[in-house]
């Protein structure tokens, strides 16, 4: 017997399908991340769609937050099983991370053949293994430096900017003495969120020192160069040489502060630079190595990309990592954020053209030490906050630098136990 | 038409005018409600996939730490304070903006004195920390009063954060409470006043005797809504102080923010989210009660 489809049944296919576009993309990604925030060109989005239509069978969703918020969103959304596929990382949050099951690892996905970079080309700190994996690859690389208004400093009577510790002091206070409302130095205290001034401006100064926080992933805060860098930081407060207010002064203000030419320093990421050239192009500017008492070494940073461990298109969200690592991409990413490349094969790509305050960023990336202890760290996040607790409570005079390198340990350790 | 079918839909039909709004309850209150009293008796909830039930565990963990007293403690005097703030500020400016002035510039006032209720936590922070800088306007103006000698860190030093926080929260807050005591002093009877005027009275003495006692059920009303708002404020103190300088403006509401995405201790953070809900409902009972009474 011959059968017809009833006349609704056809209807309602033939609207269906004309519904549906020509050909549906194999996978939709979404890339959460804070990058296109600090990017007002609009360069991420040319990205993505540079992306696809090189893979026509892959959308790529950005989602961009403010750096503030990207940690607390990655956490709830992986809670609530909505996560994003390809997530925007900062080392320091790794080991947290790995503790909640969020990332992927990325080893076999790296020993591939067919990616478009060297796993040996990438920068080191990132990759390194936690657990004998590796959970992160590097989209951009910076080392921590220490931003100069020679402005202030000609005025101070100096030259040249300070190379050592004795050097920074001498000249940090005679800034601080030119007139009121302006300062040496300016010390990020701030218990506000994210209350990481310490990694800002004490870890730089501690690693110029030769010293360090972690031992493997223990922390190691009560040892004899964290108290002798507070003392510094200290001693410097007491000459007068650290704007007013350390315990109320965020990063943002810092930053502002210097780019309105009202402090001499300001240490920060490299990454700074093109926010200060940009903003007061008649700044006479210049950034150097944070000042050394002995040891050339350098605070690195970068923002980072990883997959997240429940994300149900890792193939797409790789194939998208590897593009992003290629060295041409790389090399576009790395310019538009005036950093180095994750890719270091793209280095000649980015040095070429590049101006003097990037260059300067590759000579100490290249001459000095990377040192990055954070991403190991237990309680990362936590412990910043309890350093910068015990700072305040040091530069208000209320108790000595071993006492508050103690207090540090001690709630540390308490927090992880 | 079946006569139990018909019994249904007649005595069903109200219920299913509800069903919407019970429907939105239950899925923006109701679920949320239940799973954080649920996290609350767990161990490591979202950073385990498998945690372990503990009973009251927490809430003893909770009640035995001193920073949770010391929150408290904290969220007390804010709360108290701020309020207080809010009414003699707020009733104070709503009898200035009631006086018989020109209606013009009575308009304007009350435009502009509404005008901090407007602004968004974010704004309202960032404008008092620049206010509050130690290079900002105010240590400009004491400075130059010659009442200060140096800059004081208003916000930055632990014996001043606190009261720096309820300024700007009075700052913040006072509009609602002028607002409310203004339309509650349009329904005082002019007849007592009159009757005041008659017998001498003057301006402190009718406020006491005659407008105080008439507005009292209005005072009161706003005060308990007023302290059920501020006793869990978290934008304006994260986002001003984080809690600091230390943890001398640590309130209950960031003391749960920070145990949940600083330490990823959501399981605590829960229980402390659980005690500021039940002292909220306390005075919310206490609120619905006096409304009841009024009515």
């Amino acid at each position: 017997m011959k059968r017809h489809l009833p006349k609704w049944a056809l209807a309602a296919a033939t609207s269906v399908a004309t519904l549906l576009p020509a050909s549906l993309p194999a996978a939709e990604i979404e890339w959460l991340q804070w990058f296109a925030a600090e990017d007002p060109t609009g360069f991420y989005d040319q990205l993505v769609e540079d992306f696809e239509a090189q893979h026509p069978d892959i959308t790529v969703k950005l989602v961009t937050q403010p750096f503030g918020k990207v940690r607390e969103s990655i956490v709830t959304d992986n809670a609530i099983g909505v996560g994003s596929d390809v997530l925007g990382l900062n080392m320091p949050w790794t080991t947290e991370f790995l503790d909640i099951g969020i990332l992927e690892p990325l080893d076999d996905y790296l020993a591939r053949d067919d990616n478009s970079f060297a796993t040996s080309d990438l920068v080191e700190a990132p990759i390194g293994k936690i657990d004998g994996k590796t959970w992160m690859v590097p989209l951009n690389a910076f080392p921590f430096v220490m931003h100069v208004n020679m402005d202030l400093v000609k005025r101070a009577g100096f030259d040249a900017p300070p190379t050592n510790w004795e050097e920074l002091s001498e000249q940090a206070a005679a800034i601080a003495a030119l007139e009121d409302g302006i300062s040496g130095l300016g010390l990020p205290f701030s218990s506000q969120p994210p209350s990481n001034g310490p990694i800002l401006t004490f870890l730089p100064l501690l690693y110029s020192n030769g010293g360090r926080i972690m031992d493997g992933t223990t922390p190691n805060f009560d040892n004899a160069k964290v108290v002798e860098t507070m003392e510094f930081i200290k001693t410097l407060n007491e000459a007068g040489a650290i704007a007013p207010g350390a315990a109320s002064r965020t990063g943002g203000v810092d930053l502002e502060e210097f780019i309105a030419g009202r402090t001499g320093f300001l240490i920060s990421p490299g990454v700074h630079s093109s926010a200060i050239t940009g903003r007061n192009p008649d700044m006479d500017y210049t950034l150097v190595r944070v000042p050394t008492n002995g040891t050339n070494a350098y605070r690195v940073h970068g923002w980072e990309i990883g997959i997240s461990a429940d994300s149900r298109n890792k193939e797409a969200a790789w194939t998208f990592v590897n593009y992003l690592l290629s060295p041409e991409v790389n090399a576009r990413v790395a310019k538009a954020s005036n950093a180095l490349p994750g890719n270091l094969a793209a280095l000649d790509a980015v040095r070429e053209g590049a101006d003097d305050t990037l260059i300067k960023q590759m000579d100490i990336l290249s001459g000095d030490t990377p040192v990055e202890e954070m991403r190991q760290s237990p309680k990362a996040v936590a412990s910043w906050s309890l350093m910068t607790e015990e700072l305040q409570s040091l530069l208000r005079g209320d108790q000595t630098a071993a006492e508050a390198a103690a207090a540090v340990q001690a709630r540390w350790m308490d927090q992880i136990k | 038409m079946t006569r139990p079918f018909r019994l249904l839909t007649a005595s069903g039909t109200p219920y299913l005018f509800l069903l919407p709004g019970l429907v939105i309850l239950g899925a923006l209150l109701s679920v949320p409600l239940y799973k954080v009293v649920e996290y609350s008796l767990y161990d490591n909830v979202i950073v385990e996939r498998n945690p372990t039930f503990v009973g009251l565990d927490n809430y003893r963990n909770i009640l035995g730490d001193p920073g949770y007293w010391s929150a408290g403690f904290n969220t007390i005097v804010f709360t108290v304070g701020s309020v207080v703030g809010h009414m003699i500020v707020g009733i104070g400016l709503a009898l200035l903006v009631n006086a018989d002035i020109h209606p013009r510039a009575r308009t304007f006032f009350r435009s502009m004195l509404v005008l901090p209720w407007i602004f968004t936590a974010v704004v309202v922070a960032l404008n008092w920390q620049l206010l509050l800088n130690p290079f900002g306007l105010i240590n400009y103006i004491l400075d130059w009063l010659g009442l200060i000698s140096e800059p004081l860190d208003w916000l930055g030093n632990p014996d001043l954060a606190m009261w720096s926080l309820l300024l700007i929260s009075t700052w913040r807050g006072y509009p609602f409470i002028m607002v409310s005591f203004l339309s509650g002093l349009q329904t005082v009877p002019r007849e007592l006043y009159e009757a005041a005027d008659i017998d001498g009275a003057g301006f402190w003495h009718k406020f006491w005797h005659v407008t105080l006692p008439q507005l009292k059920p209005v005072i009161f009303g706003v005060a308990l809504l007023d302290l059920i708002w501020t006793f869990q404020l978290f934008p304006l103190v994260w986002l001003t102080t984080g809690g600091g300088p230390g943890r001398a403006t640590e309130v209950l509401s960031t003391l749960t923010f920070r145990l949940a995405f600083v330490d990823f201790e959501f399981a605590q953070a829960a229980t402390v989210a659980v005690s500021i809900l039940i002292i909220s409902a306390a005075f919310t009972v206490l609120y619905l009660r006096n409304e009841a009474r009024r009515l």
